[in-house]
């Protein structure tokens, strides 16, 4: 299974740091994670699409490609939307 | 005169008198304010064969036209001088109230000249300008000495050096509010040669505005585009910027014990996620801001503003620190002494390094978060390997025979970011004009966080527009004098229909872009008529060479030269980085 590590205010909600998932892309990824963990929903989808200004990486590599594969031994860290300076 | 005050106000140390005349209104629109202004004035005043530490050396405080409006972060101030640390031109920027109060004193500019025989503190009241005597005052940390000129947030506010300042180290900060900054490049240092304590406003002079229904108008949309943007709304709010220590380390471009590496082991215990966990008290703002970015944070032994990012980076991954009560605590300290974080912490850290290769005597070792608060002290008061490395990274591994470990561009010590993990960001560092600055257009909105769309972070081609666009873009900003984080809600095309309901003056959002552009190169000639060359756009040869052994940055090093090569052809320079006539004559410069 997919390690999916949670950072910022998504841990508060999810309530866990690590998920454990099984999903062949960054799409359904994320669909897997709020199927799991429905508190998440509002924060990382908005009318069935993936929020703007998600933050996702793939073994430490931001991706914008929802459609990226995910492999079983891929690290996916998923963030809200963060800044700073 | 609509948004601008339309006055000058110059003071004499070393005579003690003061003169006010009008502000160059054409200068003005060309500069608008802030960090345009403070470079147009100091290529007139301060030339190079000024030492920064003499007496001929100026400090320039400006506000902008938007300033005390009540427009949202309209408290923004800056200071232009010649650095100490660098010899390159440099502004300084801060938020607080003090920025807000100056403006209504009645004055867009003070200018600092000449030295005090002994140590003055200055009281600006409108009109009434007093020299007060400081000599009881000198030595005092920066917290008391707040408190004993009377700061009081929305009417009196006081600006200080502490030790660090008065003792002219070279990475001394102007300190604000009790615990805001002007630090990078030393303008304490400056402040201190000069004998100049403090300066206290206390003001009444309301800024007039040109169209007072549309900028009503215009308070109304931005205070609904900021709550709408989850970054000032939810991010910022809640967890500050510290919040950034965990994704920068995930992606492998967490700079980690000076520079030798691009993870830390440590990162999840001094996150933003930690911080908020277990230290957090609230957060806090400035003037007219309703973002609330600044955290306050307790531990045993203090209860202080603080820590941003960049700091808990620099006493952190930077010297392999992961406890981050220790940190706070060097954060609070560095503001009561009045130190710059990013440059003490690095410095640190060199010095870390060179102690355990063996380079200088010291038991200086990564890790030891005990010898955070003896080292920021050491370096206040000039004690022990403090004299050295209170002179900045650069100087103190120069004397020691390894400059090649001061992880600085241009002298000034880098922040947070790695570059061989952000191909574009070392690219900024390289080409900034006051030194290794983030905040000169932060390149991680583009190659990490998407904001507002995700670049390849290792692509090289074509990266110099970007960065371009960015300096440009920051530079319009801090001749606003706006805090940057507006800018995360706020598009640049709303600022110049804002400065244009406030000064009557009509701005399109390419006039905006271009003043960024004229005081991008405004900056770039007064370096280069300090002696400065293309040589010195460069970056530490570790980040040039030495590629990260491990993690997602793993055989990257920075691809400086080609990147480089493009951003001057692009930027409008010859093959030296000299900007040609015709760039020139297009910004209004020619005659410099």
């Amino acid at each position: 299974m997919t390690s999916v590590k949670l950072f910022a205010n998504l841990r508060k909600i999810a309530g866990t740091k690590e998920v454990f998932l099984t999903a062949r892309s960054v799409r359904t990824i994320i669909s897997e994670l709020v199927t799991q963990v429905p508190a998440l929903a509002n924060h990382l989808h908005e009318n069935g699409q993936i929020r703007p200004y998600i933050i996702i990486t793939i073994n430490g590599h931001p991706t914008a490609d929802l459609d990226a594969p995910v492999n079983e031994q891929d690290e996916i860290a998923v963030f809200p939307p963060i800044t700073g300076g | 005169m609509n948004g601008w005050n339309g006055k000058v106000l110059e003071i004499d140390l070393t005579t003690q008198t003061h003169k006010t005349y009008p502000l160059d209104m054409e200068m003005a629109r060309l500069f608008i304010g802030g960090r345009g202004l403070g470079a147009r004035l100091l290529w007139d005043l301060v030339g190079p064969e000024v030492d920064p530490l003499a007496p001929e050396n100026v400090l320039i405080f400006t506000n902008g036209p938007l300033t005390a409006t009540g427009y949202q972060t309209s408290n923004r101030f800056s200071v232009t001088t010649k650095s100490p640390l660098t010899g390159t031109i440099l502004d300084a920027n801060s938020g607080g109230f003090w920025g807000m109060q100056f403006k209504k004193t009645g004055y867009d500019a003070l200018i600092i000249r000449g030295k005090a025989q002994k140590p003055v503190w200055l009281e600006i009241k409108n009109s009434e300008i007093a020299f007060h005597d400081a000599s009881d005052l000198w030595g005092m940390r920066v917290f008391a000495l707040t408190e004993k000129l009377g700061q009081d947030n929305n009417k009196r506010n006081v600006l200080c050096i502490g030790p660090a300042g008065e003792n002219l180290s070279r990475i001394a900060a102007i300190m604000n509010d009790r615990e805001r900054a002007m630090a990078r490049g030393g303008p304490g240092a400056v402040m201190g040669s000069k004998n100049l304590k403090a300066i206290v406003v206390e003001g009444t002079i309301r800024t007039e505005i040109d169209d007072k229904e549309r900028f009503k108008f215009m308070l109304y949309e931005t205070r609904k585009l900021l709550a709408a943007s989850p970054l000032t709304s939810q991010a910022l709010p809640e967890f500050g910027t510290v919040v950034l220590m965990n994704i920068m380390n995930n992606i492998g471009a967490l700079s980690t014990r000076n520079h030798q590496q691009t993870q830390f082991e440590g990162a999840e215990e001094i996150s933003g996620e930690t911080l908020t966990e277990k230290y957090l008290v609230k957060n806090a703002s400035c003037w007219a801001c309703p973002i609330g970015c600044t955290r306050v944070s307790k531990t045993e032994k203090v209860e202080a503003e603080g820590p941003e990012f960049e700091t808990t980076w620099a006493f952190g991954a930077q010297c392999g620190i992961n406890d981050l009560a220790a940190i706070i605590e060097a954060n609070s300290l560095c503001n009561d002494l009045g130190l710059d974080t990013i440059s003490a912490g690095s410095t640190i850290a060199c010095a870390m390094e060179m102690s355990e290769k063996g380079y200088i005597d010291s038991d200086l070792r990564f890790g030891r978060a005990d010898q955070l608060a003896h080292c920021v002290e050491d370096m206040a008061y000039r004690r022990d390997l403090g004299a050295e490395m209170t002179e900045g990274s650069l100087r103190m591994a120069t004397k020691f025979g390894h400059p090649e470990l001061s992880m600085s561009a241009k002298g000034m010590e880098m922040p947070a970011y790695d570059p061989r993990g952000l191909q574009g960001q070392g690219l900024l560092y390289a080409t900034s004009n006051r030194g290794g600055c983030h905040m000169r257009g932060n390149m991680i909105g583009l190659e990490v966080l998407g904001l507002p769309k995700l670049i390849d972070r290792f692509q090289v081609q074509g990266k110099s527009s970007f960065v371009i666009l960015n300096q440009n873009s920051n530079a319009a900003i801090d001749s606003l004098v706006i805090c940057k984080f507006t800018n995360m809600g706020v598009a640049d095309e709303y600022f110049a229909r804002v400065l244009g309901a406030v000064t009557g003056v009509q701005y399109a959002t390419n006039d905006l872009i271009k003043t960024g552009e004229r005081v991008w190169n405004l900056e770039r000639l007064y370096n280069l008529r300090e002696g400065f060359t293309s040589k010195e756009d460069t970056l530490p040869a570790r980040l040039l060479t030495e590629a990260p052994t491990d993690g997602p940055s793993k055989g990257w090093v920075s691809q400086l030269e080609p990147m480089l090569k493009e951003y001057y052809r692009s930027r409008g320079w010859d093959q030296n980085g000299v900007p040609m006539p015709k760039k020139l004559a297009d910004l209004g410069l020619a005659t410099l």
